[in-house]
């Protein structure tokens, strides 16, 4: 770690100013954009608490009020919707759990919320029995990204035996493609998305087998352009959330080394806003939450000194993981 | 999320009561659309107005789309698909919404306000219903009439979102909807109505790749949309399906001229090639003659563009169906490959070849470090074809060579590298 140490003073981490930006989020109010964002509350507060506890300040927000709110989200069917009001989706469902999950809290949804039971048969329902895969809700809309949403959700609940597990295993692989990634549905391009959906599923359940390291591993290294900065797919621009759906992927198959930890760093840094914190996607742009939870995952991924390390399958703090499902091998 | 320049993050007095101001109205719309869903007042006409309205402040906001497909739906999911019930009800109750909404079109005028020509294939494509001579049994004139008000509530439908699209050409919910509303001219139209509108889907889809030749939700569109094209039941009503794997190849050519980098169509390319060979009853001089012919037009790519990683991508892609063979032809799996019966000759003619040509590549590029990439991976799949010892050995110092090119072209990839000597050293 000596070489970070040579960096220069703007590309030092500014944890402070990134945690008064993250906390400052709900009170903006008076501001449009926190209306017209509002069907990704759910997700904000799971993307702001989660970069929390890897600055290491997991009291800077408020406990108690963020499992009022989460079970405010729920429905009568075990599923959440993005705020109270919003229809109850996958892609909500798993970030309550994960919330819960994060401050220790799956005893608050048993006494004040639907229980467990109740989520895991939400989940469990919506996987296409015959083809294996997951919709995101009641009108259908299918893609890897439920089936991971699922897979992660269920198994962080011990509930992983009320879905087909075999199914979905053989779906993801009818998702794979011949330059070793995945899409995000069979005969789909491979995106560095997909690909950490697809392998963070099979990691959950332990099916590694059948993904192609060295090939998969050559094109997600693939993805870092000069500037340090990765990007989702061939010939496009680098963006700050690929430094964790490419890195995790990369550590899943054991090869972030296979591209260069300092430029990424670099790179990450220079996203940031240090003087009114968060990250952006790209140098200069306007900072939100959810480029500043993948900056911080990025750097946690590649052991940035100072903040928490991050589970590369779950998207949570290892340590968090670790209380839920046992320490890894 | 579309970035954004950071700006100055503070507002003056001013644009703070714009914000206010806007917010206002806003949280009234979705007040007053909550209010309705609360009582399941799902009939109510306001409700789709307020529904339009909102969606078009924030067409992310899901639970409004889902609002709109209730509407449609009604009482019940479950109804619609099954119950000829919902026909009736969806008209009448969607007609008279409609017929409270001046915002949205009734109909779709060609060149009306929309922005592109999409609006006008949907005027075709009801041209193109009334003289499809629709294979319904013939419908008395009430039914007629019920059967163009449906029609024109489906494309007006079609149209509000067009604009949509087009500002957020990545929001899942749109394309979601638009592809609900396509099953909903599978369960109310008659099959060769529907298909018109099918067809006028691909159009769109069409339109929509040459504004961003590589949106992941236009190619899955496509793919999804070409598929029900494709089925029996969108042909002759029964089975027979009908193959567009031609049209849709060249349409991947025609995409790959426009822009040599564009992956997306290489890699639907890729998909689509085994399919082609199939139903052209391809034998295995059709076969070998297609995969020369490809390489051959990757190559020509190369030779201007050595940097596009596209390229080089579909290039490998092509020489996994030569290498994945293997020595004796049996340890790969030869299903869906383009040439299955390749002999060993053959295998090793072409990588040859092709391993000559990208050598070439190198006297106007010795500095692209992507050729290098490709000449390693080639020499060692030429080793896994069973080449000589004495042959290997002197393509070892080569193989070496082209490492420490690499290690110097590509150091943000010097891990890799180092792997990689590793196992060549092995």
């Amino acid at each position: 770690m000596a070489q970070l140490q040579d960096l220069p003073d703007e590309l030092q981490l500014a944890t402070a100013a990134h945690v008064q930006y993250i906390q400052s989020l709900d009170s903006r109010k008076d501001e449009y954009e926190y209306w017209l964002t509002e069907h990704l509350r759910l997700n904000g507060v799971y993307w702001g608490f989660t970069a929390l506890h890897l600055l290491k300040k997991p009291e800077a927000l408020p406990r108690d009020a963020t499992i009022d709110f989460v079970l405010s989200c729920q429905h009568e069917n075990g599923g959440f919707g993005a705020a109270p009001g919003h229809d109850a989706h996958m892609l909500y469902t798993v970030s309550a759990v994960q919330i819960l999950a994060l401050i220790d809290a799956f005893d608050e949804l048993e006494k004040r919320g639907k229980g467990k039971a109740a989520v895991g048969k939400f989940i469990a329902d919506l996987q296409n029995r015959e083809t294996g895969t997951f919709a995101g809700d009641e009108w259908g809309e299918e893609d890897t990204r439920f089936l991971y949403g699922a897979f992660n959700a269920l198994s962080l609940m011990g509930l992983l035996h009320l879905v087909d597990v075999n199914k979905a295993v053989d779906h993801i692989k009818a998702c794979a493609n011949f330059d070793g990634g995945y899409g995000l549905t069979p005969g789909a391009e491979s995106h560095s998305g997909q690909i950490f959906t697809c392998l963070a599923a099979l990691s959950i359940v332990g099916r590694m087998e059948s993904v192609e390291a060295d090939k998969l591993g050559k094109w997600l290294s693939e993805r870092q352009l000069p500037n340090g900065g990765l990007n989702g797919r061939p010939e496009k621009q680098e963006d700050v959330c690929y430094s964790w759906w490419v890195l995790s992927s990369l550590a899943m198959i054991d090869r972030t080394h296979w591209i260069d930890r300092n430029a990424l760093f670099g790179f990450i840094l220079r996203c940031q806003d240090t003087e009114k914190g968060g990250i952006s996607d790209r140098p200069g742009n306007m900072v939100d939450v959810w480029h500043t939870l993948f900056g911080l995952t990025g750097l946690s991924l590649l052991g940035y000194p100072g903040l928490d390390d991050i589970d590369p399958v779950y998207c949570l703090p290892k340590s968090t993981t670790e209380r839920i499902l046992g320490p890894k091998k | 999320m579309a970035s954004v320049a950071r700006t100055n993050r503070s507002r003056t007095e001013e644009q703070r009561q714009q914000d206010l101001d806007k917010i206002q109205k806003y949280r009234d719309l979705d007040d007053q659309i909550q209010h309705h869903v609360k009582r399941s007042n799902y009939g109510d006409p306001a409700l789709f107005q307020l529904t339009t309205k909102l969606l078009r402040l924030n067409p992310e906001y899901y639970t409004i789309w889902n609002t709109v497909g209730w509407v449609m739906a009604l009482e019940g999911v479950a109804e619609y698909f099954s119950e000829r019930h919902y026909e009736t009800v969806l008209r009448r109750l969607l007609a008279f919404a409609l017929g409270g909404d001046p915002a949205r079109p009734r109909d779709v005028p060609a060149g009306a306000s929309g922005t592109t020509p999409d609006e006008k294939e949907g005027g075709n494509t009801t041209t193109n219903l009334n003289d499809s001579g629709a294979p319904k049994e013939e419908a008395d004139g009430d039914e007629k009439a019920d059967l163009a008000a449906d029609t024109a509530i489906i494309q007006a439908e079609l149209a509000f979102t067009i604009p949509l699209l087009i500002e957020f050409p990545k929001c899942y919910w749109i394309w979601g909807y638009r592809s609900f509303l396509l099953s909903v001219c599978d369960a109310i139209l008659p099959a060769g109505a529907a298909r018109d509108f099918w067809v006028a889907e691909l159009a769109l889809d069409s339109k929509m790749l040459t504004k961003d030749r590589r949106n992941f939700h236009a190619w899955s569109y496509r793919r999804f949309i070409v598929s029900a094209l494709e089925s029996g039941a969108k042909n002759d009503g029964g089975n027979t399906a009908k193959s567009m794997t031609e049209s849709e190849f060249a349409y991947t050519y025609s995409m790959i001229k426009v822009d040599l980098s564009n992956f997306s169509a290489w890699h639907n390319r890729s998909k689509l090639a085994p399919r082609l060979l199939d139903e052209r009853g391809a034998d295995d001089a059709a076969r070998k003659e297609f995969l020369d012919q490809e390489l051959e037009l990757a190559r020509e790519g190369l030779n201007v563009g050595p940097e596009d990683q596209s390229l080089w991508y579909y290039h490998q892609f092509l020489m996994d169906q030569i290498i994945a063979l293997g020595v004796d032809g049996k340890d790969a799996k030869a299903d869906g490959l383009i040439a299955p019966n390749l002999s060993l000759a053959d295998r090793r003619e072409f990588v040859d070849r092709e391993v000559a040509e990208i050598k070439d590549l190198l006297e106007d590029y010795a500095d692209v470090k992507l050729i290098y990439e490709a000449l390693l991976e080639y020499a060692m799949a030429y080793r896994a074809l069973g080449e000589s010892d004495a042959a290997d050995a002197a393509n070892q110092d080569e193989m070496m060579s082209w490492l420490a090119k690499l290690k110097e072209l590509d150091p943000l990839r010097r891990g890799r590298w180092d792997d990689l000597e590793k196992s060549l050293k092995a």
